[in-house]
């Protein structure tokens, strides 16, 4: 065959292969968003920058600590599955780590460990992977001293609704006061030109 | 047009046949086409970055009024123009360099663009490593299909980002094998320029790319026994220096030599660290765990370099007379024994400073030797760069001090001075 046939059929592999992964990545995103169980992760924003995928918010945890008991050997870095529950305000709760894939049918993602606390009873920090949440970059900041300004306000509530399915996890929005932070940081500008 | 006038002179005036006129004439003809086709090159490369960077950058903006629908088609529509565009190369356009570099770059950033585009709509974690290995990885084919340089350089970014993104800066870090692993299917391709196309301007930047990339790289192997780090570092820079030493580097002008400067210097600078006693306080207090030291990455990848640079070193040496030897191409092996001397004993850091004067002194009579101005006033940097060292160094008494700046300066203005006389001595 001619070189030139044999190399064109490998550069349409490749474009294929180029056009498949990120089909394959939105594919994957799409299943665990369509037919996974969604938990809601209260959280609190800071507003870095990525070099290449622009402007997002950091999102931080309150539950993601856990007691692990002191024998068992956590390693900063390693994979976790995190079995999860709710607590009686409907937010998700851990209810245990484990090493091991739990079996399917239970609510669990994969996470990985952040810290650990070498004590009595030990603690393992957890590192969620829906900790960035991508925004247009002129509001970025804005979502950030939006939740900031009022840190004392008890009844600002926000929180990550996150999609669940078989230890893949993708997060679907943030919510601040029972609004998407993008309708709220509209509503905020919106009452700021009014004023 | 001058020179054509001239030729039609010659050829009239029979000075020169006119088959070596029309030699001539085409000659120079070529030539000039050459460098057009080398500034199309520069202009579509130059351009294709531009675009594709412009693309990246204004899918960073996150653009939150388009649907999902609108944002997704919007991720794949500069991805498969590019494709089509390095198709369109493929097919009709194999022969020109510009339209195969210009077009696989573009591709290359549209693979980019895609991927973070999707990133920011399913917010994907923040591991900026594994969106680079994803990126690289699929544009990995692009050189050997498209043969192109271009994104064999872009290739070896994208992997030393990769290195220091999971060596250096995450948190916890984690040495990085994968890099080596990566590193590995770009050489034939480089191969393939020493072969084809020794001397162009891709091979040049590639005797660059490849040295910086591992010196930047092969620090994420760092672990728990970083001194032994340095052991590493000494013998890449040893191998580094060889490699420059060879045949098919050293015929190119010295600025293309990357391996040899980054050797060199690499050699020199680790020399003048460890002139200071830090290192070997250090050292002596420190205990190693032997069994645990045997499988680190620190000792593996010295163990490596120093096969590589043994090697080179032999098969170098073997055709050369001992005082041919340059001292920077021993450096590896006195400091290896050093290092050993100093787990003992104090006397390690003088060792350190008689060789970098050594290698100073050495690099000056070989300037006087070869009549060479360049090496003999870098024979007295190293010198100078030493005393500078030393100036800070409380131990020795100012007197001392003084007498070996005023000397370094004597030094300086005579062997220069002593060169230029012989020179024009010799006409």
């Amino acid at each position: 065959m001619d070189k030139k046939y044999v190399l064109l059929s490998l550069f349409v592999i490749v474009a294929l292969v180029q056009l498949f992964i990120p089909a394959k990545m939105i594919l994957d995103r799409e299943k665990v968003l369509d037919s996974g169980k969604e938990f809601k992760f209260r959280t609190a924003p800071v507003d870095p920058v990525d070099p290449f995928r622009g402007k997002y918010i950091t999102l931080r945890y309150d539950e993601s600590v856990i007691e692990v008991k002191p024998e068992e050997d956590w390693v900063r870095g390693e994979t976790i599955y995190v079995l999860l529950g709710t607590d009686a305000d409907g937010y998700a709760k851990i209810e245990s780590v484990s090493k091991v894939s739990p079996p399917i049918g239970k609510d669990f993602l994969k996470a990985k460990v952040n810290f650990v606390e070498e004590s009595n009873p030990g603690k393992v920090t957890i590192r969620y992977p829906f900790d960035r949440f991508y925004m247009e970059e002129s509001k970025a900041r804005d979502a950030e001293t939006a939740y900031q300004k009022a840190p004392t306000d008890t009844n600002r509530v926000m929180y990550a609704l996150v999609s669940i399915k078989e230890g893949e996890s993708v997060l679907k929005d943030v919510i601040i006061d029972g609004v998407p932070i993008k309708e709220y940081i509209k509503q905020q500008s919106a009452q700021k030109d009014v004023h | 047009m001058s020179m054509l006038n001239d030729i039609q002179e010659l050829v009239s005036a029979e000075v020169i046949s006119r088959e070596t006129g029309d030699k001539i004439r085409d000659y120079y003809r070529n030539k000039r086409g050459l460098s057009i086709n080398w500034l199309y090159l520069v202009f579509g490369v130059l351009g294709a970055i531009l675009v594709g960077l412009g693309i990246i950058l204004l899918i960073a903006h996150n653009w939150d009024e388009l649907s999902l629908t609108v944002k997704t088609g919007i991720a794949f529509l500069p991805l498969i123009a590019a494709q089509i565009l390095s198709g369109f190369s493929l097919i009709k356009k194999r022969q020109s360099v510009s339209w195969r570099e210009s077009s696989s770059v573009l591709l290359f950033f549209a693979v980019g663009a895609c991927i973070s585009m999707i990133s920011q709509i399913y917010h994907i974690p923040g591991n900026l490593s594994a969106f680079i290995l994803t990126w690289v990885l699929l544009c990995l084919p692009l050189i050997y299909l498209m043969s192109s340089s271009i994104v064999s350089l872009f290739y070896l970014i994208g992997i030393t980002y990769y290195a220091c993104e999971t060596g250096y800066w995450s948190s916890p870090v984690s040495e990085s094998y994968t890099y080596w692993l990566l590193l590995l299917p770009d050489l034939p391709h480089y191969y393939q320029l020493y072969k084809k196309k020794h001397g162009s301007n891709f091979m040049t930047f590639h005797n660059w790319f490849i040295p910086l990339s591992l010196v930047i790289s092969l620090g994420t192997l760092s672990n728990s026994n970083p001194e032994f780090m340095y052991i590493a570092y000494f013998n890449l820079f040893a191998f580094l220096y060889l490699l420059g030493n060879l045949k098919f580097l050293t015929k190119q002008k010295l600025t293309d030599n990357g391996y040899l400067i980054t050797g060199t210097m690499g050699t020199l600078i680790l020399l003048l660290m460890l002139s200071f006693d830090w290192f070997w306080k250090e050292l002596e207090n420190k205990s190693f765990r032997f069994n645990e030291l045997m499988l680190s990455p620190e000792f593996i990848a010295s163990a490596v370099f120093l096969l590589a640079a043994g090697s080179l070193f032999y098969t170098g040496q073997k055709r050369k007379a001992i005082r041919d030897i340059h001292p920077v191409a021993v450096v590896f092996i006195l400091f290896m024994i050093t290092f050993f001397i100093g787990r003992i004993s104090g006397i390690s850091v003088v060792l350190i400073n008689l060789y970098v004067f050594a290698i100073g002194i050495l690099t000056i009579l070989d300037g006087v030797k070869r009549n060479h101005l360049g090496v003999l006033n870098f024979g007295l940097l190293i010198i100078t760069a030493l005393v500078i060292c030393r100036f800070f160094d409380e131990a020795i008494s100012f007197v001392f001090r003084g007498i070996l700046f005023v000397s370094v300066g004597i030094g300086f203005f005579a062997t220069n001075q002593m060169i230029l006389k012989r020179r024009k001595a010799n006409g």
